[in-house]
């Protein structure tokens, strides 16, 4: 036994150095080759430094911030809305593709799950003979809206321009104006928002014009993002639509605006394409006109098959398994 | 024997895979092919930008290349000097604002190059644009009720004086929150032999609360000038009256519509003011009073 | 009726015999806690407990734990909520009602109708709280409420009728608590001190001097005549919930008085079922008697009828006409998902009952019961079909949403906060049966003497005239000469 031990010691030590070096060396490729596969999205992007209005200082990635956004207003302003402008839009049927670009670019800006569509395309055939067509659907913020007026707490208001906002610091989630619209617009916070996009939203101030960051238990929808209006920019779906089937701009001057600058006057775009608006018999008065799908540019979609999606997957996306029910 | 034979084998995929498949350097990384539209403007601040657009090849389409490195440089006298260097946004678009002593050329033109070169991620791409130095100016009376403007056109000639152009083909706009609007569907005109192109606005364009409204010529794409645009404010617009009342009362404002205040307070208050007396009495049958007498 | 137990000629003696019986009988069971009544109440609070737990989950992690997604936004709270706002008309109608229309049989069962008022008016009113996605952002309502907002009007008149029915319940009950204070508290009986004190803070001191009995009369009759136009109101605004928007099935112009209706006849249904078990619990055959059965099963019948001809116009109008966004729904509802349900709901639980109610024989406790059980239990059904059916039909068509949203049932959350409300509701009616008389003892007394003395002038008013006939035989037997002066 003796002479087994001493042997034993000897080798040991070789034997020891041996696997050491021999783990070190798994253990250095295999922590690489981990890292690898789990670093997740490509790191390209800078750090960057902001600074919030309150004086505030983080980094984040440069990937996650969108493109510089201002500090927005007060609840108070966003209430009253930018005097002397009435927003419209006007939406070219026989332009839409179906693409979902719109989608895509509002879901990325409001940092809104992939199952909530702000703006949604839908494939409509309204009798069994007539042709199919996309149909992209914005909240109308209508004239007569059926939803400010059941809000018990005025939440939801009508402003000035025309926009109709949700304040989420005052919504009760009665959701009583997701019953009162006529047109499937409103969305509700079923749940705690994923914890990614409170983090990526956390350093944001509250304002009804961004609708962000969210809160569980209030209702949100389309805002035709007044935030970006203050700027002289157009929303984010009229902006992206690669079709340039989404006209916006101010009734006050009778004029819209397309995605790629061009700039027709609105009466003159309502007469000649028989501009109409969805469901006008509801009184609602919605401010978002539609002209007819004729003489399409693209072929009829296909009434069984899903409306196809583009734009890209943001961080993001989320499939339903991932809520908390 | 089995455990160092997968000790072995993980060191070995490992390292095989971190230098071998996972190359971080893009040297030997496929490159996109790229392409540049290169373009010229200059505003009516007389500000003068070259703007290049790249695209990269994705799946047979070309779409807005990022982050990809653009050189700038001016052509003078066959040589290449650098201007700087400037990274695309997110929609592909990197600008440069040319600095007002900008080398010219004994014509009074310039040239400037735009490169991919050297790109982590694109191929080398090149162009270039070759224009002359002209001037656009407004000539109107912003009070003016017949709406009249007239744009001249004009380049420095070989003596340094100004040459009215004739042939160049302006448009006239009306600048709106979005975008800017044609004045008229036939909002073209060329320039005549004082290189003068004139229009007449038409009279129900809406303007401002004070009438206000800003015209805009512009030269667009021309072979010898690129782009340029002026501006100037008028007081052609029709008035927009500002709204005497946004908030009414109404059914869906803040403050409802009195008749419905009126008759709910009515309602209710009847109600109540029946339930205080009701109360009222039970006070009395607590006290033991006689109310008969 | 009651004067039965009067053993006439017996007199005087009698009534006070009568009352004595009636108050013996009344008081009985509130000086027991037997072993059944507790096992009933552990129960109760046992779904309330689990209630409570699955209402914090969902205080805890949002409305979504419930099968309620974005176009079903709406689901089994609210429509439990009409439901029980709803049967709170019962006290109305055989209060007030009956009260005004001077129906002296409505003596023994006003106190139950009442308590059911006022309990299911509770709990309907907290639903809409526990359906809120910010509850504490409840005052919200006060501080910026909007008039112009059914829900506003909702809680202005719900607030009002529980204002109203709690007085309604409490004014009749001043004398009784006189009774209990003077009576119970020498009898042996659980919480003595508890039972005093509030016995007579209760009482308000009542004595049974004329004055105070003529303001507890003038009290009454202000409250009766009031709260019927506010009860009618109630259901009415609780219908602008939905009669206010545009969605088909819930853009009519009937819904106020459809609700109204449909209150009525399943609060009377609920009285009906009060009535049979406190009967039965407490041994009060003897006052509220197979002719009360019989007469609230006349008037139940009446309601129903009411109901299903407003339920006609409802459905039968629209389906007439088949416009596009209604004639989705009404497909859904006549030959879809929601036919069995529908249909169920109309011919078992409308037509049939209309056929019990109208054979007299079937008119009996028991019997009665089991109609006005599916009566109940159909109008609850039929109010998830006015809410849910409506939500899966919007104007725009539902395409391309995750599963979750395009059908709805509701989940153990919600039918277990629902069963805690409801079990809130037994609780409640149990304890308040336990502490208090659950017969108006006072009102069944004005009751009997009020019979005694028309029993009493009917059996004078005989005997007189008996009299009078001896005396005109004896004229006609012995001739002329003896006529006799009339006592």
């Amino acid at each position: 036994m003796k002479k087994v031990k001493k042997y034993n010691n000897i080798t040991g030590r070789r034997d020891f150095l041996r696997k050491s070096l021999i783990s070190g060396c798994v253990l250095a490729g295999g922590a690489i080759g981990l890292e690898k596969v789990f670093s997740g999205e490509n790191d390209s992007g800078e750090k960057v430094k902001v600074l919030t209005p309150d004086g505030k200082v983080f980094v984040a990635n440069s990937d996650h911030l969108k493109e510089f956004r201002p500090p927005p207003v007060t609840n108070e302003e966003a209430r009253k809305g930018i005097p002397n402008r009435k927003f419209v839009m006007v939406f070219d049927l026989s332009k839409c593709d179906g693409c979902k670009t719109c989608t895509a670019a509002c879901q990325e800006m409001h940092f809104t799950e992939s199952d909530r569509e702000w703006i949604k395309v839908f494939k409509m055939k309204d009798a069994t003979t007539t042709a199919p067509y996309y149909f992209p659907k914005p909240c109308f913020h209508c004239d007569n809206p059926p939803c400010t007026k059941v809000c018990p707490v005025n939440a939801t208001y009508k402003r000035q321009d025309g926009i109709v906002l949700i304040d989420n610091e005052r919504c009760i989630g009665c959701r009583c104006c997701m019953a009162a619209c006529p047109y499937s617009t409103r969305f509700f916070n079923w749940s705690h928002p994923d914890p990614r996009q409170v983090a990526a939203t956390a350093n944001i101030p509250y304002s009804p014009e961004q609708s962000l960051p969210r809160r569980m238990g209030t209702v949100e929808k389309c805002d035709f993002c007044p935030d970006m209006l203050r700027e002289g920019n157009m929303p984010a779906c009229a902006s992206t639509c690669p079709m340039n089937a989404i006209y916006f701009g101010d009734q006050n001057e009778d004029a819209v605006t397309n995605a790629s600058g061009v700039t027709v006057r609105l009466s003159q775009l309502l007469e000649d394409n028989a501009g109409y608006r969805h469901l006008e018999e509801l009184g609602t008065e919605p401010r978002v006109y539609y002209l007819s799908p004729k003489n399409r540019k693209y072929p009829v979609p296909d009434m069984e098959s899903p409306v196809k999606k583009q734009g890209k997957a943001m961080p993001m996306e989320m499939d339903m398994g991932n809520m908390k029910m | 024997m089995t455990m160092k034979r997968i000790a072995f084998a993980i060191t070995l995929t490992g390292l095989f895979y971190c230098i071998v498949i996972d190359q971080g350097h893009p040297q030997t990384q496929g490159k996109s092919e790229s392409t540049i539209e290169l373009s010229y403007y200059k505003k009516a601040d007389m500000t003068k930008t070259a703007v290049a657009i790249v695209k990269v090849r994705r799946d047979s389409k070309f779409v807005p290349a990022k982050n990809a490195k653009v050189v700038f440089y001016v052509m003078h006298e066959n040589v290449q000097r650098l201007l700087k260097s400037v990274n695309t946004n997110n929609k592909g678009k990197a600008v440069i604002v040319l600095q007002k002593d900008l080398p010219l050329e004994e014509d009074h033109s310039f040239s400037i190059v735009a490169k991919i070169e050297n790109d982590s991620m694109y191929e080398n791409a090149e162009e270039y644009i070759h224009y002359k130095d002209a001037n656009l100016t407004l000539h109107l009376n912003p009070h003016d009720t017949d709406r009249i403007v007239t744009a001249r056109v004009t380049e420095v000639g070989n003596d340094g004086k100004e040459i009215p152009v004739k042939g160049v083909e302006l448009k006239f706009y009306v600048q709106r929150m979005f975008g800017i609007m044609p004045a008229i569907e036939a909002n073209t005109i060329s320039t005549d032999e004082k290189g003068e192109a004139t229009l007449v606005y038409p009279k129900n364009i809406p303007g401002d609360s004070a009438g206000g409204l800003t015209v805009v010529a512009k030269i667009e794409d021309n072979e010898q000038f690129g782009n340029l645009e002026n501006k100037a404010v008028t007081s052609w617009g029709t008035v927009l009256e500002a709204e005497k009342d946004p908030y009414p009362r109404s059914l869906w404002e803040p403050s409802a519509p009195l008749p419905l205040i009126l008759s709910i307070t009515l309602m209710f208050g009847g109600v109540w003011c029946s339930y205080f007396f009701i109360f009222f009495h039970l006070r009395k049958i607590k006290k033991g009073e006689n109310i008969l007498l | 009726m009651v004067n039965e137990t009067l053993n006439l000629p017996a007199g005087q003696a009698g009534l006070k015999n009568g009352i004595e019986i009636l108050r013996e009988d009344c008081l009985r069971p509130l000086q027991k806690w037997g072993r059944s009544t507790l096992i009933w109440i552990g129960f109760l609070l046992l779904v309330i407990g689990w209630g409570l737990y699955c209402y914090i989950h969902q205080l805890r992690n949002g409305l979504g734990v419930t099968a309620m997604r974005d176009y079903v936004s709406w689901g089994l709270y609210i429509s439990t909520f009409v439901f029980f706002i709803g049967i709170s008309h019962s006290g109305t109608l055989v209060s007030a009602i009956l009260r005004i229309s001077k129906q002296e049989w409505r003596r023994p069962i006003t106190r139950s109708a009442e308590l059911l008022t006022f309990v299911s008016l509770l709990f309907g009113g907290i639903l809409p709280i526990i359906d809120l996605g910010r509850p504490d952002r409840l005052a919200n309502i006060v501080i910026f409420g909007r008039v112009q907002s059914p829900l506003v009007w909702d809680v202005i008149s719900i607030c009002t009728y529980l204002v109203g029915s709690t007085t309604f319940l409490f004014l009749p009950m001043i004398p009784d608590m006189a009774l209990c204070r003077d009576r119970l508290t020498v009898c042996d009986s659980r919480f003595k001190k508890f039972r005093k004190w509030l016995y007579t803070k209760m009482a308000l001191g009542w004595k049974g001097t004329k004055s105070q009995w003529h303001t507890l009369e003038l009290t009454m009759t202000t409250m009766t005549i009031v709260i019927i136009p506010v009860a009618v109101s109630v259901h009415t605004v609780v219908s602008y919930i939905f009669a206010m928007t545009l969605r088909p099935g819930w853009d009519s112009t009937v819904f106020g008085p459809y609700f109204v209706t449909g209150a009525l006849y399943s609060g009377s249904a609920g009285v009906i079922l009060g009535m049979a078990a406190f009967r039965k619990l407490y041994h009060l055959e003897k006052y509220i008697t197979l002719k009360h059965f019989d007469l609230m099963g006349r008037i139940q019948l009446a309601l129903t009828l009411i109901y299903a001809y407003l339920n006609l116009n409802e459905y039968w109008i629209p389906a007439y006409k088949m416009a596009t966004a209604e004639g989705r729904l009404l497909t859904d509802l006549f030959y879809g998902s929601y036919s069995k349900a529908f249909w169920t709901c109309q011919f078992g639980t409308v037509m049939l009952p209309i056929i019990f109610l109208a054979i007299p024989k079937l008119r009996k406790p028991l019997m009665i019961s089991i109609t006005c059980i599916i009566i109940v239990a159909g109008a609850w059904v039929k109010r998830y079909l006015i809410v849910v059916p409506t939500l899966l039909h919007p104007f725009m068509p539902i395409q391309e949403v995750p599963e979750s949203w395009s059908s709805y049932f509701p989940n153990y959350v919600e039918f277990s906060v629902t069963a805690a409300c409801l079990a809130g509701i037994f609780l409640i009616i149990t304890l308040f049966s336990k502490l208090f008389p659950m017969i108006a003892v006072w009102e069944v007394e004005d009751g009997l003497k009020i019979d005694y003395d028309k029993q009493a002038a009917i059996y004078l008013r005989t005997k007189r005239e008996e009299e009078e006939a001896k005396i005109l035989e004896d004229r006609l037997k012995t001739g002329s000469e003896t006529i006799q002066q009339p006592a």
